[in-house]
C-alpha cells in the first residue's frame, strides 16, 4: 500500500518539474546510446553502422520519452491542462465567436442565477432557526365548509400543550399593530404577540438582553417588550443602555428586556416585525385569552426528536375528533392540520417563482442551442485540423475530450460573466419585487454553487453534440477538401436545422406563457373595481386601546374627526370606512330573519364594512335602491344595514329586500337584527382578481372600530390632504399616528404588484428568447446558403428565376419554423395549463395567443432569413461555379 | 475506414510481463550492485542467453515504476570510460520487496511444477 502512495506522491511531485525531468531523461538516453555505440564499435562495426544498430536496439527515442512522461506524471491531469491552454488559445484566435458565445452564456446563466437566488432565499433555504425541519404550524380548518386555515383560541392552546405527546414545545403567535410614541412623530409598529415559549421554541438568541421567560406570560404581570435591532438603531438611536429602558406602545409603558438581531424575523403573517410582546400584554388579544371560542391564535410547534409529521397529524386528528364530540356546534367536522413551517411561509409567491425559474431555464436551453450551432460552424472550418490530429494518432475519445474541454472553458468563462450579471440582476430584482417577501436576497455560497454547476451542465449541453459530430467523418475526404464550400452533405445541415427548430419550439413555449400573462395582466388592470379610484386619498388612524377602550369613545372620535376634516377647504367630500377595499376583508356569518335556516353545518357569509354616511358618494359606488346612512342612524337608534347587489340577488331573488332584517355582528359584539335600508352596486373589495361577492355595510356609529381609514375625494394632492388630516388629528390628540397615507389608485396598484412583476419578467425572457431564436435562424440559414452556393449557381445557370431561389431558401426557413411550431405548440398548451392559477380572465388555450404567437414567430423567421436570402438571390453563377 | 488508431497504451503488454521485468531488474541490481540502464539491460540479455532480446529502451519503464515505488534510487555518476551515466541502486525497501517476490515466485513455480508433474503422470 505504501508503495502505491509513494507512487502517487511522486507523480504529483513530478508535475512541477516536467521540463527538468524531460531533459534528465534525454541525457540518460543519450548516455545509454553512447554506451551501445561503444559496444558495437568494440565489436568492430564501422561508426555509421554502429550508430544505426544502436538506435534500433535502444528503440525510438520519441516513443521512449512519451512513455517515460506518461509513467512519470499524471497523464490525465497533464493532458487536461494542456487542453485548457490550447482551448484558451483557440478562443482568442476567433474573438468574434468567443464574444458572442460568452455574451449569450452570460445572459442565460446570469438570468438563471438571479432568479435562483430569489427562489433559494425565499423558498429553498432552510429557515434560520434551530433544527428547522422539526418546526410545524398547527391550524384549524373546515374544508367542507370552505373555511380556510385559521387559528385556535387560547383555551385550545393550553389543552394541546397539556395533552399532546408529539411536540416538545408549542407557542402561539398573532400579529398586531400598535402605536409607538415618545420618539418624534407618532408611528405604528408591527407587533408580534407571542406566548413566552416562542423564542426558546425557535432556538434563537438575542443580540442583547434576554428573551421571554414563563413569568412574562402571566396576565397582570409587568409589561415587557423585545425590540428589533432596526428599531433600536433607528428610533432609539443605538442607545447602549437600551435594555431596561421603557418605550410607549399604545400609550402604555413597556420595559425593554432584549434586542433581536436584524436578520431575525418570523414571516408567518407579516414579513418583518419591529417589536415582540407577550400575548398577555396585548390590549386587544390579552383579554381574549380568557374567552372561549373564536379562531384568532395561530400555533406553531416543534416535533419531538424522532417524531414524524405524519405521527403528529395522526394525534391531532384524534384531538379533532374529541373536540368535535365535546363541542359539536363549533368543532364538528373540523380538521386540526399540521404543516411544515417552511411551506406556511410565503405560500403565494412559490408558484410564480417556479414559473419564472422554468422560463429562465428554457431561455438557457435556447442559448445553449445557439452556441451549439456556432460551435458546429466552427467545427466545419476546423475539420482539417481534426483530420490531421487523427492521422497523427489521436484517438476519437481524446479529440472529443479536447473539444469538451474547450466547451468547458467557454462555459466557465461564460459562467463567471453570468455571475457578475447576476449580482446586478439581483439588485434590480430587489427593487422590482413585491415588498412583502421576508428574506433578503443575496448571491451567497448556495447560489454560486448553482451557477457553477449550471455552467458545467451548459458546457455539456452545447458542447457534446458538436464534439461528437466533428469527429464523425471520413479521414481521406477531409484531408482532400479545400474548404467547406461544396458542403459536407445534407446530414450536417439537417442537424443544425433541427437545433434551430428546437429553439423555435422552446421560444414558442416562452412566448405563449408571456402572452397569456400579459393578456391576463391587461385584463386585471382594466377591470373596474366598482368604485372610482381617481382623485381619492386615504389615511389610517388607529386608536390605542389602552386609552380609547370603549365603543362610545371610538364613535365619538369618529364623529369629531370627520367633522374637522370635512370643515377643511377642499376636503368636504370625505368619509370613514373600516376596512377599505383592497386593504383586507372581514368575512362574517349572517342570517336572514324570516327565511328558511341554512343547511346544518353551513353558514351564510358576507364581507362586513363599517362606513360613515357619504362613503358611497366619496367612492362613487352607485346607490341602487333605498337610502344611504345618515346622522339619524346613531348608536342608540334602530340598527340598520345596506347590502350589496349580489347579496340582494342571491338571497332576495325577485323581491324587495328593503325592510327585511339581517342578523349579524362583529364579535365580540352580540348579533343584532338590522333592517335593510339600501342596496348598493357590487364592488371588488378583496382584490381585482376576485369576483364581487355579497357585502353588508353598517353605519360607523352603530359598529365603530378602534381605528378607521379616512377616504377623501379632492382635487388636492395626496400630501396636501395628508397634511390637513395630520393637523386635525394632532389637534385632537397629539400622540396619534396617521399612517398608510396614499392615493387610492396606489393602494389598488400594490395589490397587482406581484402579477406585474412576473408579467414584466416573463415578457422580458420571452423577448430575449425571440431574439436568440431569430439569431439562431439567421445563423442556420446563412450557413445553409453558403453551403449551397454552388447548387444555387447551377440552378440560376440552368435558368431558375430569383423568385424560385427565394422560395428555395425561404422554404427551408419555413420548414424549420413549422417543425418547431409542431413541437412547441402542444408543449405550450401543456405548460399553459400549469399557469392557470396565475391567469385572470384568460383561458389557458386562449385562441388569440395561439394564433398570434405562431404568426409572430413566422414573421421573425422571415425577417431573420432576409439577408441570407437576398445573398442567395444575388449569387453570380459564374463566380459560384468557378470555385471548385 | 476508421481514421482512429487505438490509444497508445502500455497495457498492451500484459502486466505479468511487466512485473517479471521489474523483478529481474531488482535481482540484477541486487547481484551486481549499482548499475546504469545500459548495464542492467545488457546483464538481463546475458543471463537469459540472449533469449530475451528486448528493446533495451523498455527497461526504462520498469526503472520509472521501481523509482516511484521507492525500491530503487538513482544518482548521476561516471561509468567505466568516465562517461556520465545515471546509476540505479537497490534500497532497503527494494531488498525487502525482492526477497518477498522471490519467495512468492518460488512458491508459485513449485506449485505449478507439482501440477504439471501430476498431469504428466497420467
Amino acid at each position: 500500500m505504501t508503495s502505491r502512495l509513494r507512487t502517487l506522491f511522486s507523480r504529483i511531485g513530478s508535475l512541477f518539474s516536467r521540463r527538468a525531468s524531460d531533459r534528465d531523461f534525454a541525457a540518460e538516453l543519450d548516455s545509454h546510446l553512447a554506451l551501445l555505440i561503444e559496444e558495437n564499435m568494440r565489436r568492430g562495426m564501422p561508426p555509421d553502422e554502429a550508430r544505426r544498430l544502436a538506435r534500433l536496439r535502444l528503440g525510438g527515442s520519441a516513443q521512449l520519452q512519451e512513455t517515460n512522461r506518461e509513467l512519470r506524471g499524471l497523464p490525465a491531469l497533464e493532458s487536461f491542462l494542456q487542453d485548457c491552454r490550447y482551448a484558451v488559445r483557440t478562443l482568442r484566435k476567433s474573438p468574434g465567436f468567443t464574444a458572442v458565445a460568452i455574451l449569450t452564456l452570460a445572459l442565460g446563466i446570469g438570468a438563471n442565477t438571479a432568479i435562483f437566488s430569489v427562489v433559494y432565499a425565499e423558498v429553498l433555504r432552510p429557515l434560520p432557526y434551530a433544527n428547522p425541519g422539526q418546526l410545524v404550524g398547527v391550524f384549524y380548518s373546515k374544508p367542507q365548509e370552505n373555511i380556510p386555515p385559521e387559528g385556535f383560541f387560547y383555551g385550545d392552546y393550553l389543552a394541546f400543550r397539556e395533552q399532546n405527546h408529539v411536540f416538545s414545545e408549542m407557542a402561539g403567535v398573532v400579529s398586531h399593530s400598535l402605536t409607538f410614541t415618545g420618539h418624534g412623530e407618532p408611528t405604528e409598529v408591527r407587533v408580534l404577540d407571542v406566548t413566552p415559549e416562542f423564542f426558546s421554541l425557535l432556538g434563537v438568541n438575542p443580540l442583547q438582553g434576554r428573551t421571554f421567560v414563563s413569568q412574562d406570560g402571566i396576565s397582570g404581570g409587568a409589561p415587557v417588550v423585545i425590540i428589533s435591532e432596526n428599531l433600536w438603531r433607528g428610533s432609539l438611536g443605538s442607545d447602549p443602555n437600551v435594555v431596561g429602558r421603557s418605550i410607549i406602545l399604545d400609550k402604555r409603558l413597556f420595559t425593554v428586556v432584549g434586542v433581536m438581531p436584524a436578520d431575525f424575523r418570523f414571516p408567518l403573517i407579516t414579513p418583518t416585525q419591529d417589536v415582540w410582546i407577550p400575548l398577555a400584554q396585548d390590549p386587544l388579544f390579552g383579554p381574549w385569552m380568557s374567552r372561549r371560542g373564536g379562531h384568532w391564535l395561530p400555533l406553531i410547534a416543534r416535533l419531538k426528536p424522532g417524531v414524524s409529521q405524519a405521527q403528529a397529524q395522526a394525534e391531532m386528528d384524534t384531538f379533532a375528533v374529541n373536540f368535535g364530540k365535546q363541542n359539536p356546534n363549533e368543532d364538528a367536522g373540523a380538521t386540526f392540520g399540521v404543516m411544515p413551517l417552511q411551506t406556511e411561509f410565503v405560500g403565494d409567491v412559490r408558484t410564480a417563482l417556479f414559473v419564472l425559474l422554468g422560463a429562465v431555464g428554457l431561455l438557457l436551453l435556447i442559448a445553449c442551442a445557439n452556441i451549439a450551432n456556432l460551435l458546429m460552424t466552427r467545427a466545419t472550418s476546423r475539420a482539417r485540423e481534426m483530420a490531421v490530429r487523427a492521422a497523427l494518432g489521436a484517438g476519437r475519445k481524446r479529440i472529443v475530450r479536447q473539444l469538451l474541454t474547450e466547451s468547458a472553458v467557454l462555459g466557465l468563462i461564460g459562467g463567471c460573466a453570468g455571475i457578475g450579471l447576476a449580482y446586478w440582476g439581483v439588485t434590480a430584482l430587489t427593487h422590482m419585487l413585491p415588498s412583502n417577501l421576508p428574506y433578503a436576497i443575496r448571491v451567497d455560497s448556495g447560489v454560486l454553487v448553482f451557477a457553477l454547476v449550471l455552467s458545467v451542465a451548459a458546457s455539456f449541453a452545447f458542447g457534446l453534440a458538436p464534439a461528437l459530430f466533428s469527429t464523425d467523418f471520413n479521414l481521406q475526404e477531409s484531408l482532400k477538401q479545400a474548404s467547406g464550400r461544396s458542403g459536407e452533405g445534407s446530414k450536417r445541415r439537417t442537424r443544425r436545422n433541427i437545433l434551430a427548430g428546437a429553439e423555435i419550439a422552446l421560444a414558442t413555449v416562452l412566448l405563449v406563457a408571456a402572452s397569456l400573462l400579459i393578456r391576463s395582466f391587461a385584463s386585471l388592470t382594466t377591470v373596474s373595481p366598482g368604485f372610482n379610484v381617481e382623485h381619492v386619498s386615504r389615511a389610517d388612524v388607529s386608536l390605542p386601546r389602552f386609552q380609547y377602550a370603549t365603543q362610545e369613545q371610538w364613535a365619538a372620535f369618529d364623529v369629531d374627526l370627520l367633522r374637522r376634516v370635512q370643515a377643511e377647504p377642499g376636503l368636504s367630500d370625505s368619509a370613514l370606512a373600516a376596512p377599505l377595499p383592497m386593504n383586507g376583508t372581514a368575512n362574517l356569518a349572517f342570517s336572514i330573519v324570516g327565511a328558511a335556516p341554512p343547511k346544518p353545518g353551513t353558514f351564510l357569509t358576507a364581507d362586513w364594512v363599517s362606513v360613515s354616511p357619504g362613503y358611497f358618494h366619496v367612492m362613487e359606488i352607485p346607490l341602487l335602491h333605498g337610502r344611504d346612512f345618515a346622522a339619524q342612524d346613531s348608536f342608540t337608534s334602530a340598527p340598520v344595514t345596506i347590502i350589496s347587489e349580489s347579496l340582494a340577488h342571491t338571497h332576495f331573488p325577485g323581491e324587495d329586500p328593503l325592510g327585511r332584517k339581517l342578523v349579524s355582528a362583529f364579535p365580540p359584539a352580540p348579533a343584532l337584527p338590522r333592517e335593510i335600508v339600501g342596496v348598493v352596486a357590487d364592488i371588488r373589495d378583496a382584490s381585482l382578481a376576485k369576483k364581487p361577492g355579497p357585502m353588508m355595510y353598517v353605519p360607523a356609529a352603530q359598529g365603530p372600530f378602534w381605528g378607521s381609514e379616512i377616504v377623501v375625494r379632492s382635487s388636492l394632492s395626496t400630501s396636501a390632504v395628508a397634511g390637513a388630516i395630520r393637523r386635525d388629528v394632532a389637534q385632537m390628540d397629539k400622540d396619534l399616528p396617521v399612517t398608510d397615507v396614499s392615493s387610492l389608485s396606489d393602494l389598488v396598484d400594490t395589490t397587482i404588484a406581484q402579477p406585474r412583476f412576473r408579467t414584466v419578467l416573463l415578457g422580458l425572457f420571452a423577448a430575449l428568447a425571440l431574439l436568440l431564436a431569430a439569431a439562431g435562424i439567421f445563423g442556420v440559414i446563412s450557413y445553409s446558403v453558403s453551403c449551397r452556393t454552388q447548387e444555387i449557381g447551377i440552378r440560376i445557370a440552368l435558368g431558375a428565376s430569383p423568385s424560385s431561389v427565394l422560395r428555395l431558401i425561404l422554404g427551408e426557413s419555413a420548414k424549420i419554423v413549422l417543425v418547431g411550431l409542431a413541437v412547441g405548440v402542444p408543449v405550450a398548451l401543456g405548460t399553459a395549463r400549469l399557469l392557470s392559477t396565475l391567469l385572470f380572465n384568460v383561458h389557458p388555450a386562449d385562441p388569440f395567443t395561439f394564433v398570434a404567437v405562431p404568426v409572430v414567430l413566422a414573421c421573425v423567421a422571415v425577417a431573420a432569413s432576409y439577408v441570407p436570402t437576398r445573398r442567395a438571390m444575388r449569387v453570380d453563377p459564374l463566380i459560384a461555379l468557378r470555385y471548385e | 475506414m476508421t481514421p482512429f488508431k487505438p490509444e497508445n497504451k502500455l497495457d498492451d503488454k500484459s502486466d505479468i510481463l511487466q512485473g517479471t521485468l521489474d523483478l529481474m531488474v531488482l535481482k540484477t541490481l541486487d547481484a551486481m550492485g549499482p548499475l546504469h540502464g545500459y548495464g542492467i539491460a545488457r546483464r538481463i540479455e546475458q543471463i537469459s542467453e540472449d533469449a530475451l532480446q528486448i528493446n533495451q529502451g523498455t527497461i526504462y519503464a520498469s526503472l520509472v515504476r521501481l523509482l516511484q515505488r521507492g525500491w530503487i534510487s538513482s544518482e548521476w555518476g561516471a561509468s567505466e570510460n568516465n562517461r556520465k551515466a545515471k546509476f540505479y541502486s537497490l534500497t532497503k525497501a527494494g531488498k525487502h520487496q525482492l526477497s518477498a517476490e522471490t519467495e512468492n515466485w518460488e512458491r508459485i513455480s513449485s506449485i505449478i511444477g507439482r501440477v504439471m508433474a501430476l498431469a504428466a503422470r497420467r
